[in-house]
C-alpha cells in the first residue's frame, strides 16, 4: 500500500524497523520521529494524517513508540507486517539489553554508555523539534488547532499531566465540537 | 529458576496492564520483582532501570532486564515477547478497523481534531527532554546543529545520530 502501489516487502519492513531500533537512542518521541522521517518523508509509506492518527491511538494505548511501529507495519502490510515490524523495531534492544544485563549481573557496574548518549540527546531533540514543526505546519489549521496545540503542551509540560490524559481530553473536545457543528449546520 | 512458563503468565499479565500507559510499569514490576518474588534486590531494581532507558526500547525493556535475572537469557526472551504481546495485539486490531472508523464521519472529524493537541504533546516531549538533559554550551551547539541538519538537509538520521554517539564518547 506504499504511495507508489507496489507492495513492500516483509524483509524491508524488518529491516526498516530494525534500523530505526539501532539507532533510536533516546526513545519514546524519538522513535515517533525517526518513524515519521523514515516512513512518512523518505519512504512515502503511510500519510502523515493517518501516522498522526496512529500516534494518537499509541499514546493512549501504552509504548507509543512501539505501538507507531505496529501500526506503520500493520498498514503496509496487515497483520504479518505489524508483527514484523514490532519485532524488527524490538529486537536490537532486546539484544542489547540482554547483553547488559550480562555484563551487570556478572560485574556489577553500569558500563560507559553514558558518555555516549550526552552526544546523542541534543541531536535527538533537535529531530524531535523539527518534526513537530513540520506535523504542525500540515495539520494545524485556524485559530482553534493552535490553541489546542498549546494547551496540550502546556498540560504535559506546566501541569505535567500524562500524554494519555491529554490526548483522551482532547478528543472528548473534538467529539464535542464535531457534535456541535453537525447539528448547527 | 522459575519455569518459562509461569514467566510468560506473569508478565503477559503486566502487559495487559501497560497497556494503560508508560509509567505504571515501574511500581508495578517493583512490587512484583523486588517485593512478591524477590527476583531483585530495589537496588539491582533502578539500575535494571536505567540501564533500559539506554536502549532504544521503551521502558518496558525492564522486562528484559528482569526477565534475565529469573530465567537467564531464555527467561529474558520470554518475559520481552509477552510483555508485548497484549499492545500489539490491541494495536493491530486498532489497524484492521482503521480504515472502517476513519469512514465515519464523526469519528474522522473527531481525530482530525484532535492532531494539534498530538503535536503539542511532540513539541512538548521535546522540551521535557531538553530540560532534563540540556546544560552546557556545547550541547546546545551540538542541538542546533542537529536541528538544521534534519530540517534543511535529507541526510539519512541514522548517520546523524551513529555521529553524534561518537561525538559524545570523544567530547565526554
Amino acid at each position: 500500500m506504499a504511495a507508489n502501489g507496489k507492495q513492500v516487502t516483509l524483509t524491508e519492513i524488518f529491516l526498516t524497523f530494525a534500523k530505526i531500533g539501532i539507532t533510536g537512542f533516546g526513545g519514546g518521541m524519538a522513535i515517533v520521529a525517526l518513524v515519521e522521517r523514515t516512513c512518512v518523508k523518505e519512504k512515502g509509506w503511510i500519510t502523515s494524517e493517518e501516522f498522526l492518527h496512529g500516534l494518537a491511538f499509541g499514546q493512549i494505548l501504552g509504548p507509543f513508540s512501539l505501538n507507531v511501529c505496529t501500526f506503520t507495519g500493520h498498514h503496509l502490510r496487515g497483520i504479518r507486517g505489524g508483527i514484523i515490524a514490532a519485532t524488527g523495531f524490538i529486537l536490537p534492544s532486546f539484544l542489547l539489553m540482554s547483553l547488559l544485563s550480562r555484563l551487570y549481573f556478572t560485574y556489577n557496574k553500569l558500563p560507559q554508555l553514558q558518555a555516549a548518549l550526552k552526544g546523542t540527546n541534543p541531536v535527538i531533540i533537535g529531530l524531535i523539534l523539527v518534526v513537530a514543526i513540520d506535523m504542525g505546519r500540515k495539520q494545524i489549521k485556524g485559530r482553534n488547532g493552535i490553541l489546542m496545540a498549546l494547551a496540550a503542551f502546556s498540560a504535559t509540560v506546566l501541569v505535567k499531566l500524562n500524554a494519555a490524559w491529554v490526548l483522551l481530553a482532547a478528543a472528548v473536545w473534538a467529539l464535542g465540537v464535531s457534535i456541535y457543528r453537525r447539528r448547527h449546520t | 529458576m522459575p519455569p518459562l512458563l509461569t514467566l510468560a503468565w506473569i508478565y503477559f499479565r503486566i502487559g495487559l496492564i501497560f497497556v494503560g500507559g508508560g509509567y505504571v510499569l515501574i511500581p508495578l514490576l517493583n512490587h512484583i520483582m523486588v517485593e512478591q518474588y524477590k527476583w531483585l534486590t530495589l537496588r539491582q531494581f533502578l539500575d535494571g532501570l536505567a540501564l533500559s532507558q539506554l536502549t532504544p526500547g521503551p521502558l518496558a525493556m525492564l522486562a528484559t532486564f528482569t526477565g534475565f535475572r529469573a530465567g537467564g537469557f531464555l527467561g529474558g526472551l520470554v518475559a520481552t515477547v509477552f510483555i508485548f504481546i497484549p499492545c500489539v495485539m490491541l494495536m493491530l486490531i486498532i489497524g484492521r478497523n482503521y480504515h472502517r472508523l476513519k469512514n465515519i464521519d464523526l469519528i474522522r472529524t473527531t481525530l482530525d481534531g484532535l492532531l494539534p493537541a498530538v503535536v503539542g504533546l511532540v513539541a512538548a516531549a521535546a522540551w521535557n527532554l531538553g530540560m532534563s538533559s540540556l546544560s552546557g554550551v556545547k550541547e546546545f551547539i551540538i542541538l542546533a546543529i542537529g536541528f538544521a541538519v534534519f530540517k534543511w538537509t535529507m541526510v539519512n538520521p541514522m548517520i546523524v545520530i551513529l555521529g553524534a554517539g561518537i561525538l559524545g564518547l570523544l567530547l565526554n
